[in-house]
């Protein structure tokens, strides 16, 4: 009767069945209550946080000046320093004061004006100056010394150019190079869209490996896997559900996250097709569930699960690009890197969201990724198949 | 409070881990992978950024000008593009991260003297890299431009190179790199390492732990023992502290052998506080657990409660002044950031007590406050 009823497609026996377990896990998942407020709470708050609170740049550094020269030239040289790059601190009076506002991380640089400095520059001397940069982070020390380098570099240069007689109205008359460097797909450098799309696609890795696996491993712990394989289900059709409904719930938190979070509160500008997007993170899931269920497989209770959770998603975070780029890292890695099937997505979702570039350039990412999912997956059905045939 | 029964429980969730094997592995193995995964991979240097050159010029001088970004370590040629057209495709299609644009005329300019412009487009999708590599492009501008001025300046005036070069460069910078001299990302990154590690690694251990015998229904034979809330919940966490403890340890090998991370700071003070913060971040555990009923929810809760404040909020990958003032709050509201100030201090200052009593403080606060909030969380007779 409810075969009738339903009609189309799942009429079916073998698709009712699919449908009959897809409808039993998304009952099971729904029914952890705490579970689904923390996976609400991870497609909404915590990727409001992560778009709203971090900013990968160098801003408003606090830099100090200790000026040993007192005169015009070496305040002109201290008052470059400006925002929206560096803040400054006040003066210092000596080296040991210096020192010890960067010990207390009070201060993140320390310019170092020598004495003589206008007289000497007047006169066509070299001159040198000093800047003491904290570097316990070496990224922000670097952009601060990459500034500095800029700042001091241009005050000098005009400095020669004034005194050479080769000044003009808008700056130098020289045969300078002048760049004119212009930003693409995110030209104000909005970190939000960085770090908002970083965090939903660390979200949609997390639940893709973990839901699948652990919703596996519980009817092996609990031996309701026994009960499965009585019935007439093959092997395909107990995992693929599984699959299917993580990958509904998912995507339905994915949506969330863009038009409820990113969409509205970033202006997050989604320029290609959405439905190419939502097509890329379907098979995306697929993929990656297909290693939760390998890890399924291996694991015998779910805190081995967790574990193993851990030593797949960490590196396929790490070698998808998202944190770190991957030009830079040891050859090796980078190889590895072709096997996380995030480096494909992270390149897609971008591509979608920021350029707005559509299957004609995503076609290799998009079969690299199913590629990768279709193997992993017939993996896991063959060791399942095997413990349990 | 009694002793042997703490020690008894203790001991019975000990064994418990070992006959684990493969949880018990796992436990010891998931802290060094990750530290080695890591310690390699996670290089903050921007380096081999694929760039594209446009030529319209075509002239021994835009070569010479292209010649220098490509013989650079910071970009890796890919080929001249013929003109802005390929560019979208490439810069689109992640092939290349910046093109370079050399207009035609830049040789005539340079050579009547004249300012030329060139154009440097950069793909904006990663901000911090983006900026990274306009540094470089800044650098390298200039030094060609330090270059072009002192060759006109040594024709113009008929003075030797060497003096016209020094003449217009009248300033000379000297940077000093404090803390970590050689600006060596794996110094400063090896010890935040253990800081994040330790972040991750013992809540997940912790939560899994006690929401097991929640999920079994073995805790019913705590609620219906004599064993007290405080007994249980010490002796349950006792291995996990201490598993995290050894850990650390071996964390900080790592760092200081492996990775050649100098330690500067005083050992007893830095084991101090690495206690702390571990039975810290057991806690976090421990009180995840007393909110969730099932083991999946205590993994989904442990990692994002973890990963986010470890990865963003303590300095690791962000620097803290630039966070927004909101985020700034969350930062100094959690512990990493605080056991961040220790390890850093400890490293790479040499810095102890003195400096670093507050942060011990605030952790030490911590840890009592957690493990104050899973005591009364847990009640041996649950609602049901």
């Amino acid at each position: 009767m409810s075969d009738m009823t339903n009609g189309g497609l799942f009429s079916v026996p073998g698709l009712r069945r699919l449908r009959v377990m897809t409808q039993k896990e998304l009952l099971q998942l729904f029914r952890d209550v705490a579970l689904m407020v923390f996976f609400l709470y991870s497609f909404t708050g915590d990727i409001y946080l992560a778009a709203s609170g971090v900013s990968m740049q160098l801003k408003n550094a606090a830099i100090a000046t200790l000026d040993a020269d007192y005169s015009f030239a070496s305040r002109e040289l201290a008052s470059r320093f400006q925002p929206p790059y560096f803040q400054p601190a006040g003066s210092v009076a000596d080296a040991r004061q210096a020192i010890r506002r960067l010990d207390d991380g009070d201060v993140m640089a320390v310019l170092d004006v020598p004495p003589r400095f206008q007289e000497r520059l007047q006169r066509g001397e070299q001159v040198s100056v000093q800047l003491q940069v904290d570097t316990s982070n070496s990224v922000l020390g670097f952009l601060a010394s990459s500034y500095g380098a800029q700042i001091v570099g241009k005050y000098a240069l005009e400095a020669a150019a004034q005194r050479e007689g080769l000044a003009a109205a808008g700056g130098i008359a020289g045969p300078v190079v002048e760049a004119d460097t212009r930003v693409w797909y995110n030209p104000n450098q909005n970190d939000a869209w960085f770090m908002g799309i970083s965090e939903l696609l660390t979200v949609v890795t997390l639940f893709s490996i973990l839901l699948p696996a652990a919703a596996m491993v519980r009817e092996k712990e609990r031996g309701t896997i026994e009960q499965l394989m009585v019935t007439p289900l093959t092997s395909f059709q107990i995992l693929f559900p599984k699959v299917v409904a993580m990958t509904l719930v998912i995507l339905a938190g994915s949506a969330i996250a863009l038009f409820g979070v990113l969409g509205p509160l970033f202006q997050l500008p989604m320029r290609g097709s959405l439905v190419t997007f939502f097509l890329i993170t379907a098979l995306y899931v697929f993929t990656t569930a297909g290693l939760g269920l390998l890890a399924a497989t291996v694991a015998r209770n779910l805190a081995q699960v967790g574990m193993l959770t851990v030593v797949i998603l960490m590196p396929m975070l790490l070698l998808s690009g998202a944190w770190t780029p991957i030009e830079a890292m040891p050859p090796w890695m980078r190889g590895l890197a072709w096997i996380s099937p995030l480096h494909y997505f992270l390149d897609a979702a971008y591509g979608i969201l920021l350029k707005g570039v559509g299957m004609d350039l995503l076609w290799d990412s998009v079969l690299a990724m199913g590629g990768l999912g279709i193997v992993v997956f017939a993996a896991g059905m063959r060791r399942f198949g095997r413990q349990f045939g | 409070m009694n002793g042997q029964r703490i020690v008894a429980l203790a001991w019975k969730e000990w064994r418990e881990i070992i006959r684990d094997r493969l949880f018990f592995a796992l436990a010891f193995v998931v802290p060094a992978m990750l530290m080695l995964l890591f310690g390699y991979g996670l290089t903050l240097d921007v380096e081999n950024l694929p760039f594209a050159v446009v030529d319209y010029d075509k002239t021994a001088a835009s070569r010479d000008y292209a010649y220098r970004f490509i013989s650079s370590r910071y970009f890796a040629f890919q080929g001249y593009a013929a003109d802005e057209h390929d560019v979208d495709a490439l810069l689109a299609d992640n092939k290349v991260r910046m093109v370079l644009v050399i207009p035609p005329r830049f040789d005539e300019r340079l050579g009547r003297g004249e300012p030329a412009p060139v154009q440097v487009l950069i793909d904006g999708t990663f901000p911090e890299r983006t900026q990274t590599s306009m540094g470089y492009v800044a650098a390298i501008n200039s030094a060609v431009s330090l270059d072009n001025m002192a060759h006109a300046l040594s024709r113009v005036r008929g003075i030797p190179l060497a003096e016209a070069r020094q003449r217009v460069q009248p300033i000379k910078l000297e940077v000093r790199y404090l803390y970590n001299q050689s600006v060596k990302s794996i110094w400063s990154l090896a010890p935040k390492l253990i800081m994040l590690i330790m972040m991750l690694s013992p809540p997940f251990l912790t939560a899994v732990g006690v929401v097991r015998e929640k999920e079994s229904g073995s805790i019913f034979n705590i609620y219906s023992s004599t064993v007290s809330p405080g007994e249980f919940l010490l002796g349950k966490l006792a291995p996990y502290v201490a598993i995290s403890i050894a850990n650390a340890m071996f964390l900080w090998l790592l760092a200081t052998w492996l990775f050649g991370a100098p330690f500067k700071g005083d050992p007893l003070f830095f084991a101090f506080a690495t206690v702390l913060y571990v039975i810290c971040t057991t806690g976090i555990g421990l009180v995840i657990s007393m909110l969730v009923q099932t083991q999946v929810a205590a993994m989904i809760v442990a990692s994002i409660v973890s990963i986010i404040p470890a990865v963003l909020y303590s300095g690791v990958l962000l620097p803290l002044p630039s966070l927004s003032p909101a985020a700034s709050m969350l930062a100094h509201a959690l512990p990493p950031m605080y056991y961040t100030n220790i390890v850093v201090g400890c490293f790479l200052k040499a810095v102890s007590w003195h400096a670093l009593w507050l942060e011990v403080l605030v952790l030490a606060a911590y840890a009592v406050g957690l493990f104050g909030l899973g005591y009364l969380l847990f009640t041996k007779r649950p609602r049901s």
